[in-house]
């Protein structure tokens, strides 16, 4: 399928650009990133890189000619021999030419008025008129209209670095990582709160825990994950996200617990968790985890958390900000500071969805760990 | 893969040391039989770091039941855990 990179905008104030280099020629394969052109203005030259891989099949800007912005400069396709549309491929870029004579004196007056140079318009006769002014600005509305419709809008692409370097593929994991980030920004009204609380009732109650069970691992920031679980089955509006400026109530509870295997953070999931009790919830992270740590994750244990927990006490931190993934509207960071005596539950949250009164009253219930009776063998 | 005891608690200990290390600890004079968790130079992350290790180096898949202080604790159960997985899983094939 054929796919057409647009010339791009170098400025606001600029609908026309001078072509000024093609690196490639038709036939060539190009890879996302490389440069295959530069466009100028007065003010500044932009490289234009590829969107995507591909061959090039049409180049329809050529050197040194004017180009409209966001009118097609080469066609990109997946196959050497894809077809590019003809009712599209084959229309130029819109190229401005030159007024031959002197402005007539209205014409002189409605440049002045509209900033404009007597070079950047054609002109239908001998002298630039009034008349070529306002069919040129018609034509230059219709341009951006068309451009608006068709082509990425070119100020919110990003120039490549002026420093020598690579473009290089995001992992899936890393891909993963940049659409939750942008989620938080782009899409929730994230706040943040946190409470200071006493870690050791919490330590006690793992430390009696793990002897009854005979585990190897404390199982602290399972318990509290789980104790997380148990406040969000038992406070529903938790357990919740904005969807499409509605709120969307989740049935399940679907933990999300952060694990650091090697260079990579996964956010795992186990899906119905407040179906379980402490001792299968506690076996099911672990199993978890544990094929985090060997990169062995199933597609549904890293998608689908309804709610979620980290920690980052292991690397001594006082204060952690978690992202809220998205479609989530609760996350907590525990953080313990070591030597301190004390520990760190901190939440980013949608304001949209909850109150910092309600925030606070489940760091609150969970700074302490259950009463006996939850279900825990401890 | 031989499984020689004395090769194996070497390699045991040399992955506990290496993973104290990342935390700034050093686990270099660890005995053979100090209980992991309770020696301080691991926590939770880096001890299921060393199991999952210890999985994929000895080709032993464990069981979430399987991950506990009395397999798993010390370099000296951790060693003998594995050798008698090992030979219960040849005595099944001979």
């Amino acid at each position: 399928m054929p796919h057409p990179l647009h010339v791009p905008r170098v400025n606001n104030n600029d609908d026309q650009v001078t072509i000024v280099e093609v690196a490639v020629k038709e036939g060539d394969f190009v890879k996302r990133g490389q440069i295959v052109g530069a466009v100028e203005t007065d003010k500044a030259v932009l490289e234009v890189e590829a969107e995507r891989d591909g061959y090039v099949l049409k180049i329809l800007g050529r050197l040194k000619e004017q180009a409209a912005v966001g009118s097609v400069l080469l066609w990109l396709g997946e196959k050497a021999d894809d077809k590019v549309p003809t009712e599209v491929g084959g229309a130029r870029a819109p190229v401005a030419s030159q007024a031959r004579g002197r402005p007539t004196a209205g014409a002189r007056a409605r440049l002045k008025e509209l900033g404009l140079r007597a070079e950047e318009i054609p002109a239908a006769g001998e002298r630039l008129t009034e008349k070529d002014i306002e069919a040129w600005l018609a034509n230059q509305e219709r341009s951006v209209a068309k451009t608006q419709d068709v082509a990425p809008p070119a100020e919110q692409r990003e120039r490549a670095p002026d420093v020598a370097g690579e473009f290089q593929d995001l992992s899936p994991e890393e891909h993963g990582m940049m659409t939750t980030v942008l989620w938080h920004r782009d899409q929730a009204a994230a706040g943040y709160i946190e409470i200071e609380y006493d870690p050791r009732p919490w330590e006690d109650h793992a430390k009696r825990y793990a002897d009854a069970n005979r585990l190897l691992m404390s199982p602290l920031m399972p318990l509290m994950a789980f104790r997380l679980v148990e406040i969000a089955a038992s406070t529903p509006r938790i357990n919740c996200a904005i969807v499409d400026k509605r709120r969307y109530q989740y049935g399940p509870v679907n933990l999300g617990f952060t694990v650091q295997a090697g260079q990579m953070l996964y956010l795992t999931v186990v899906r119905g968790a407040s179906q379980l009790d402490a001792t299968r919830f506690i076996e099911t992270m672990g199993d978890i985890q544990r094929r985090a740590m060997a990169h062995k994750l199933a597609p549904n244990e890293m998608s689908g958390a309804t709610i979620a927990f980290t920690s980052m006490a292991r690397w001594n931190v006082s204060r952690h900000v978690p992202i809220l993934p998205p479609q989530t509207g609760l996350i907590v960071a525990h953080s313990a500071p070591r030597g301190s005596g004390k520990a760190v539950l901190g939440a980013s949250y949608d304001h949209r969805l909850l109150s910092g009164f309600e925030v606070v009253q489940v760091l609150q219930a969970l700074a302490q760990p259950p009463k006996p009776s939850s279900g825990e063998k401890a | 893969m031989t499984l020689d005891r004395d090769a194996i608690k070497v390699a045991i200990r040399a992955q506990v040391i290496k993973l104290a290390n990342a935390l700034g600890m050093d686990a270099s004079e660890i005995g053979d039989d100090d209980i992991i968790p309770a020696t301080g130079f691991l926590d939770s992350t880096a001890i299921l770091e060393l199991v999952v290790w210890y999985e994929q180096t000895y080709e032993l898949p464990l069981r979430q039941d399987e991950i506990n202080i009395d397999n798993l604790g010390s370099i000296n159960a951790m060693t003998e855990f594995l050798l008698a997985r090992k030979a219960a899983a040849t005595a099944r094939t001979a």
